[in-house]
């Protein structure tokens, strides 16, 4: 065990300090490479009447346009392999849904040329009426923005409707009605744009025998692998990726952005083609974290219980479902936080916007659910005139509590935590809060309603 | 149009108004500098002119015919790192490190002019650098260890292995 | 297609060059006009770089300070106020040691954001500019050479060179450095006040309202809350801050340099 808890040394570091590090956009390849430009949906929300590449075709410079044509299976789903069906195109073919939506790429021997070609192409759009706000989602008279409706509806859990991820737990209804208070919050943590210093970038690179070496700035090798094939529809020995230089991602380079584009241009051109997107396309067109609209409502008692949680989340998928569904998962694992909640009420529904589609970042879907419960933990502590120390420990989850989804805990760490937390701020706790354990529940910290939770629990490695 | 990059003198014959960014990475194979915005916003491309930080990509080559260009490669290599280098890979100054030939190159010439700056003005002379990675705080470290003058040439107690052990370590050569 | 660069090596080769402008583009530090064509700006350009034509002084002599167009931002540093400070606000050292005062005056806002940060400063400082182009040479207050500053290549600034109080208010948005949304400048001469702000309109602009309200005796803050008059249907909604928000500050930005004159004075 040298490794743990010794500082080690990068084992990259003395190549970036030096300069050698070789990022994606810093590989040359012997004769040079052609540079892509994208043509991208300057409307929220159209239908494409006509999409016209000849003139742009005969620019000085140009090599090959890619159109959804061009592409052996242009929709593929990120979740198909769960049983998922495909909704997002590669490139657009009869509607665009987000600002910034690719419709065509270009190869050509310089980014001035391809970004001239770009501005060439004929693009006719009618548009459509927009849909932002995720609460309008639900409304009869909102506008229908995505083939699917205005929600995800391929849940179905075996307790589940197929529209929602849904958690039922206890008696919610006793819950709120033997509760001295009911402590609601909304909660609405915004998009965030990842920012990587190095944007999106590939580079491809077509060998002799038809297979391309794909220079890739991905998080998820394989994942991007899968992709390229799935859309390319070749066998996965007809890829060499060549990754592991990331120039920042935060899980915005989960997603494969730049890879199968690329592909598909050195397929047409045979030749190498680079695509380097510039900081405008990362803000306007990469995926962002989603925003959220979080609804908890408490039942809680003036001695500092919490008896039940009726919870809605929203989650903000952009104009795709990608991995939105399972982002949204994570709220009906965490919607509890690190506290035991007998009663559970919790609905969520993955919404389509007109946005970009969003992604992961840093603790997909669990840091926006966590921001939301312990907000709210602390606003009802206010509420009742308690301290937030003494109510967070009191409600810490213990050995043998279960969770939402009625997982008993068996090592939980809340306690630990907040006594931490408590001392990292210097904060003294009075003496029966700094003797609290993790051990299983009993005397005044197992009241009555705790007792049920404890026995219908399940093991977690069942 | 003359230019002479990291001591090697060149005649160019380019668009005149070409960012020395492109000039560099991609007609003098000089990959250091980075394209991080290439609007002046990020500083991932800064390089010395005659002594100077300068954003490579709000530089028109007509601005600097004539100049003496350094660049990230030109201020040490991995068998010879120079301090700054040496610090910021010590501190964990690089993470991604796609910003950090910049950093470098604007904390020396930070550091020419001012060797001993107090972390308000290091914080001052980087203010047009982002660093998505490490939130700075090991970026000012590693300069400040720099102008207390710390040597990095030796095993710096039980923080790590030196640079040479590391150079060893991860079989980087020059 | 390539650009042509015409690089002057003085003054009048300078004038000579630009001529009435026609079909030049002048290139001071170019680091607005660099983004500019990096974004697909256009290409084949006839360039007229100021560079070497020995616009880049600053000189104090005959009772004014005088400050060549193509002189770096980085220069005014430690000038008078308010200019010094507003100087100090504009992007960050390694732009400032590039950007040139005539960039700064002469460059156009963008769509994003306010850009001109140096002339409300000047125009508080009662400075005038020299420039050169069609009918010849004319020497103007630095405000009407903003309103016609077309077709003109302008050579020099200067601005009286007395002792006078300053007072300079900015709010500003966070970056890698930070960048000011707007800003107020203030100055007085011989109890005469002079008032401007920028990042509010499409160039800086010269508070009349203000400066009349001040001369018939308004407190300081009933008269900052001029400024809205003076910036009427004007107000810029870009990135940075919308129009609400910029008619909502500008009088606080506006009472907070003119407190600094009575500090000043005190
Ligand atoms: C990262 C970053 C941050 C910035 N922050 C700020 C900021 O905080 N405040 C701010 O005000 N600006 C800011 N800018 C914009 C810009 O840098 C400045 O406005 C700068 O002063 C422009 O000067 P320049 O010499 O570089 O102009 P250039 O790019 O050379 O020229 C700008 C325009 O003025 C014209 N021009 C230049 N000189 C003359 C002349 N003598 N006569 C006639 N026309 C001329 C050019 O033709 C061009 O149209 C920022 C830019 C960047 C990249
Ligand atoms: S690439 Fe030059 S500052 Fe970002
Ligand atoms: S180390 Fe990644 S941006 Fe600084």
């Amino acid at each position: 065990m040298k490794a743990v808890g010794a500082r080690l040394p990068r084992y990259d570091g003395l190549g970036h300090v030096v300069g050698e590090t070789t990022f994606v956009d810093d590989v040359r390849v012997p004769d040079g490479n052609l540079w892509a430009r994208a043509l991208r949906s300057p409307s929220h929300a159209a239908r494409i009447v006509r999409l016209d590449t000849r003139k742009a075709a005969e620019l000085p410079g140009v090599h090959g346009i890619v159109t959804h044509e061009d592409i052996p299976r242009n929709v593929y789903g990120h979740l198909e392999a769960l049983g998922v069906p495909a909704d997002e195109p590669l490139l657009a073919e009869d509607e665009v849904r987000y600002k910034g939506q690719p419709i065509a790429v270009v190869a050509a021997d310089s980014e001035e040329e391809a970004q001239a070609a770009v501005e060439a192409i004929e693009l006719e759009l009618e548009e459509r009426d927009t849909l932002f706000d995720i609460r309008k989602a639900f409304d009869p008279d909102a506008p229908k923005i995505h083939p699917w409706g205005n929600w995800f509806p391929y849940f179905g859990g075996p307790d589940e409707g197929p529209d929602r991820r849904k958690v039922r737990k206890g008696d919610i209804d006793k819950a709120f009605s033997d509760a001295d208070t009911i402590v609601q919050g909304v909660y609405r943590p915004a998009a965030i744009e990842h920012c990587p210093t190095e944007t999106q970038v590939a580079l491809v690179v077509p060998e002799a025998s038809g297979r391309l070496v794909i220079y890739s700035c991905t998080q998820a090798m394989y994942f991007s692998m899968g992709v390229v094939a799935a859309h390319l529809e070749v066998p996965l020995n007809k890829l060499k990726f060549v990754g592991g230089t990331v120039g920042g991602g935060f899980g915005g380079k989960v997603d494969t952005a730049a890879e199968t584009l690329s592909g598909l241009l050195a397929l047409k051109t045979d030749r190498a083609v680079k695509w380097r997107w510039t900081r405008e396309e990362e803000f306007l067109a990469s995926s962002t974290r989603a925003p959220w609209h979080m609804e908890i409502a408490d039942a809680v008692t003036s001695d500092g219980w919490i008896l039940g949680r009726k919870m809605l989340t929203l989650h903000d998928a952009g104009a795709y479902a990608r991995f939105s569904p399972y982002g949204l998962t994570k709220h009906a694992f965490h919607h509890a936080g690190a506290y035991t909640i007998p009663n559970i009420h919790f609905d969520g529904f993955v919404v389509f916007t007109n946005r970009v589609p969003t992604t992961a970042m840093r603790g997909f879907g669990v840091t926006s659910v966590s921001f939301a419960v312990e907000t709210h933990i602390s606003r009802i502590a206010n509420t009742l005139g308690l301290d937030p120390y003494e109510f967070r420990l009191k409600n810490a989850n213990r050995v043998g509590d279960t969770t939402p989804n009625g997982v008993t805990l068996t090592d939980p760490s809340t306690v630990a935590t907040i006594h931490a937390v408590a001392e990292a701020a210097g904060d003294t706790l009075a003496p029966e809060y700094a003797a609290m354990t993790s051990e299983p529940r009993s005397g005044p910290l197992l009241p009555d309603h705790l007792v049920t939770q404890q026995r219908d629990g399940r093991s977690a490695h069942a | 149009m003359k230019l002479t990059v990291n001591g090697r003198a060149h005649d160019l014959a380019s668009d005149p108004l070409r960012p020395l960014l492109h000039v560099l990475r991609d007609e003098l194979d000089v990959t250091g500098p980075k394209a991080g915005c290439q609007q002046g916003s990020c500083g991932t491309c800064t390089i010395l002119v005659d002594g100077e930080a300068r954003r490579s990509c709000l530089t028109p080559l007509a601005l600097v015919d004539g100049a003496e260009v350094t660049t990230i490669e030109g201020l040490g290599d991995a068998t010879r790192l120079n301090a700054l280098q040496a610090a910021f890979h010590q501190y964990y100054g690089a993470q991604c490190g796609f910003c950090t030939s910049g950093m470098i190159v604007a904390a020396h010439a930070l550091l020419e002019r001012n060797p001993a700056p107090t972390r308000h003005d290091i914080q001052t002379a980087l203010a047009g650098h982002i660093c998505r990675c490490t939130g700075y705080v090991k970026i000012l470290d590693a300069i400040e260890a720099v102008a207390r003058g710390e040597t990095f040439t030796e095993t710096n107690g039980d923080r790590q292995p030196g640079v040479e052990e590391s150079v060893a370590k991860t079989g980087v050569s020059g | 297609m390539t650009s042509e660069i015409l690089l002057p090596t003085s003054q009048e080769e300078a004038i000579a060059s630009f001529g009435d402008g026609g079909g030049l583009t002048v290139l001071g530090g170019g680091t607005a006009l660099m983004p500019e064509l990096a974004a697909g700006g256009p290409s084949g350009l006839r360039v007229l770089c100021l560079a070497r034509a020995g616009l880049d002084g600053v000189s104090r002599s005959n009772g004014s300070v005088t400050i060549g167009a193509a002189c770096p931002i980085s220069a005014l540093e430690e000038l008078d106020e308010p200019l010094a400070t507003a100087a100090r606000h504009v992007a960050d050292p390694e732009v400032r040691a590039q950007a040139t005062v005539g960039g700064n005056i002469c460059v156009e806002a963008s769509a994003e954001s306010p850009r001109g940060d140096l002339q409300a400063p000047l125009i508080a400082l009662a400075a005038t500019g020299r420039s050169s182009g069609a009918g010849g040479e004319r020497t103007e207050p630095i405000e009407n050479f903003l309103a016609s500053r077309d077709g003109r290549l302008l050579l020099e600034v200067s601005y009286p060179d007395t002792s006078r109080v300053a007072g300079y208010a900015v709010a500003r948005r966070p970056h890698a450095h930070h960048y000011p949304i707007m800003a107020a400048c203030a100055a007085r001469d011989s109890g005469t006040t002079r008032v401007a702000v920028t990042g509010a309109a499409r160039t800086g602009h010269r508070c009349t309202s203000v400066e009349q309200a001040l001369a018939s005796g308004a407190t300081a803050d009933d008269a900052a809350a001029r400024v809205v008059d003076d910036v009427a249907g004007e107000l810029r909604d870009d990135a940075l801050a919308s129009a609400w928000y910029r008619e909502r500050v500008m009088p606080t930005l506006v009472a907070r340099a003119l407190a600094q004159l009575e500090e000043g004075s005190a």
